[in-house]
């Protein structure tokens, strides 16, 4: 055996290595207890047929996803999640990006500005959602009232009355909820960018945009990647606003795969199927952490 | 060395951590006290305080137990107790509609209360309340049964429809001013949105005798257009109704701003809740004409479950719960009539609410028992709703909500 190979080993096992290893040792267990092994029965239970307290009966095979793929039904909801999770992520960013910039200035009252941009991230997003629930009723709300008093709309729409205001509601409260977080984030990024990078832009004679462009963007472009990776994550996942707003109605039009996982099982008690669009939401979640990771990696490395 | 110092240090804190917190258990076991747990359902009307007060009183009373009485939201309580049982961590009780009872049933997760209620708790109950006896045995204990009617604010509205056509040409009268004629749910909740009442008063069942969805029978469609006609064409129905589940539409009546609603037992707890300057009557929800009426009783009941922790604990609970000291005031919160046989001849049950529950109960139908029925329900509300929206006709809706409930029970 080569004396490399012996030092290589002598690393990953001796000294430091044993206490790194005891030392993490409890993480991973948690890990394997709380995560994967849940994930792996998840993956089991939708494999198998179950009785309605998810207890496994017999063995299915792949039934229920092929059942799952050929039905509209999966297919329309999948797309809905997409483009929930795309409209809300990139809406987000943008505005998180500008408001920001905002605070990243300094100006008289601009930490009382930054304390009012995280009110909503800092409430309980049940509670939020239940307040923009009033907010947008119909007959008591807030939004409708003012609409109406100050002469903006006289027949102001039934927000979550029908199908397209619906989704569009529940988009904005995720919206609301979500600002705060990606602005704070690119907020501290934006600070980390030296200074001495924007002085030897202004000497080239750097307009604003080019300076944004040139040093703000590619300063924050790690951060920026693993917030929209957290940001796409926790929106595709957002049950909470689609069910306290609308509880995927009226008539579906608001279901996403997360409530409709819900439905399935906690109100159907329908165990496989719930499985399945668990495994279908988990696949689709990992194929986007994937690519975010390796466009990540590859930054790096440049 | 410091490494391995570091190790033992951190073995002894998570050990005295882990000694203190399996001590903290020994302790609760020392005192003696086991605890019990009731899930009580949160109905409109129902003072959390004085639900506070009977559980403190039963701690005095029995010192023995420490009592946990959680209030569960109706939306909530069917999606938290299968949960809990999918853990195999339920409660030691809870309120459940009778209508879950076969499933509790099939998941063979319910025991018989009567090997723990004492027998003068049951002597105590109207036999007539005993929906939940199935193969003449008892599986769950009565709590609330309540027929539904309608309540008409006599400041908009003063004629009293004898059939829906009627309540139609009223309700169109009634619309002006800014005021609704009607107050309809057409959002998801825990129940079938008003769909059920319109149906059951044109004669329809949601079954057939082989377990077939029958709810696009004529009467299904009468039911349904009628209901698109008080929307679409009268307009007589509050705005944004599709969006509104019962407790956000009702409210809209007892700000006094709505003629008519069909209503249950909270219908005067509300009312009172508002100190309004206009007076309430309740009536009949009536038939379409040629019809027979058929309004819809609601019967909720008390599971004891068989993986509760503490069974004895929690039947001492409900003999002391059964107490008319304790059931007639939440009965009367609550706004159901007793089900217990001492507390419906108190003086508070004597009102024209209960007099217009009474006279319903006559002629009133239950939801169906069959398994399956919360999706199914859930179907037949999204047929409603594309009904509305006008994705769908009426009929086209329901032969829809027909193919997918029997498609959904055989799965």
């Amino acid at each position: 055996m080569s004396d490399a190979v012996t030092v290589l080993r002598r690393k990953r096992f001796g000294g430091e290595a044993t206490l790194a290893y005891i030392l993490l040792a409890p993480a991973v267990l948690l890990m394997i207890i709380f995560m994967v092994y849940p994930i792996f029965y998840v993956f089991v239970v939708s494999l198998f047929n179950t009785d309605k307290l998810a207890r496994i009966k017999d063995f299915d095979g792949f039934g229920i996803y092929l059942k799952l793929l050929s039905s509209k039904d999966t297919w329309v909801i999948i797309g809905r999640s997409v483009l929930w999770t795309v409209s809300a992520v990139t809406i987000k960013t943008f505005f998180g990006l500008i408001i920001a910039l905002v605070l990243n200035v300094k100006y008289t009252g601009n930490k009382i500005a930054r304390l009012l941009f995280i009110i909503p991230w800092a409430s309980a997003i049940p509670i939020s959602d239940m307040i923009w629930r009033w907010v947008l009723h119909s007959e008591f709300g807030l939004l409708n009232h003012t609409l109406k008093i100050t002469g903006i709309m006289a027949n102001p729409p039934v927000w979550l009355g029908n199908t397209i205001t619906a989704f569009l509601s529940c988009l904005w409260v995720d919206i609301w909820l979500g600002i705060p977080f990606m602005a704070l984030v690119f907020l501290a990024a934006m600070q980390a960018v030296p200074q001495t990078l924007y002085e030897a832009a202004e000497i080239d004679g750097a307009t604003r945009i080019q300076k944004f462009k040139f040093v703000t963007l590619p300063g924050i472009a790690a951060i920026l990647l693993i917030a929209t990776l957290l940001s796409s994550l926790w929106t595709f996942n957002d049950f909470n606003t689609v069910y306290i707003l609308t509880k995927g109605g009226p008539a579906g039009s608001t279901n996403i795969l997360i409530t409709y996982v819900y439905q399935n099982s906690f109100e159907w008690l329908k165990w496989q199927k719930a499985s399945a669009l668990a495994v279908f939401t988990f696949l689709i979640l990992s194929v986007v952490s994937i690519v975010y990771s390796r466009i990540y990696f590859k930054r790096e490395e440049m | 060395m410091k490494k391995v110092l570091l190790v033992l240090t951190l073995i002894l804190i998570l050990g005295v951590v882990s000694t203190n917190l399996f001590a903290k258990g020994q302790d609760e076991g020392e005192a003696g006290k086991s605890t019990v747990t009731f899930w009580l359902c949160d109905y409109e009307g129902i003072d959390h305080d004085f639900v506070k007060e009977i559980a403190a009183a039963f701690e005095a009373e029995y010192p023995e137990y420490e009592m946990d009485l959680v209030i569960v939201d109706w939306d909530s309580m069917h999606d938290k107790l299968t949960t809990s049982l999918a853990a195999g961590t339920p409660p030691d009780a809870s309120v459940i509609g009778t209508r879950w009872l076969l499933e509790l049933m099939d998941l063979d997760s319910v025991v018989q209360p009567g090997d723990y209620l004492s027998q003068s708790t049951f002597d105590n109950i109207a036999p007539g309340a005993m929906e939940a006896k199935i193969d003449g045995k008892l599986w769950g204990i009565p709590f609330a049964a309540g027929s539904r009617f309608m309540a008409m604010n006599t400041s908009l509205a003063t004629k009293v429809p004898s059939t829906m056509e009627e309540l139609r040409e009223y309700a169109i009268e009634a619309t002006k001013d800014g005021n609704y004629g009607l107050i309809m749910p057409g959002g998801k909740h825990t129940e079938l949105s008003d769909f059920v009442y319109y149906f059951y008063a044109a004669g329809g069942d949601f079954f057939d005798a082989n377990g077939k969805s029958t709810v696009n029978s004529a009467a299904g469609v009468k039911a349904l257009e009628f209901m698109l006609k008080l929307a679409n064409d009268d307009k007589v129905l509050q705005e944004g109704y599709v969006s509104h589940s019962r407790k956000q539409a009702q409210p809209i009546f007892f700000a006094g701003k709505a003629a008519y609603v069909m209503i249950g037992a909270w219908a005067d707890t509300e009312y009172n809740k508002m100190n309004a300057d206009w007076d309430i009557q309740y009536l009949q929800i009536p038939p379409f004409a040629g019809n027979k009426p058929a309004p819809l009783i609601v019967t909720d009941s008390i599971a004891l479950y068989k993986d509760g922790e503490n069974l004895e604990g929690v039947g001492k609970f409900l003999d002391f719960l059964y107490k008319d000291e304790w059931k007639a005031p939440l009965d009367k919160q609550m706004g159901f009539p007793p089900v217990t046989i001492s507390a419906a001849k108190r003086p508070e049950f004597q009102t024209p609410m209960y007099a217009a529950m009474g006279e319903a109960n006559l002629n009133a139908k239950g939801w169906p028992l069959v398994t399956g029925w919360a999706e199914a329900s859930s179907i037949i509300i999204d047929a409603n709703q594309k009904a509305f929206l006008g994705q769908m006709s009426a009929k086209e809706a329901l032969d829809w909500a027909a193919v997918e409930v029997d498609k959904a029970r055989a799965e």
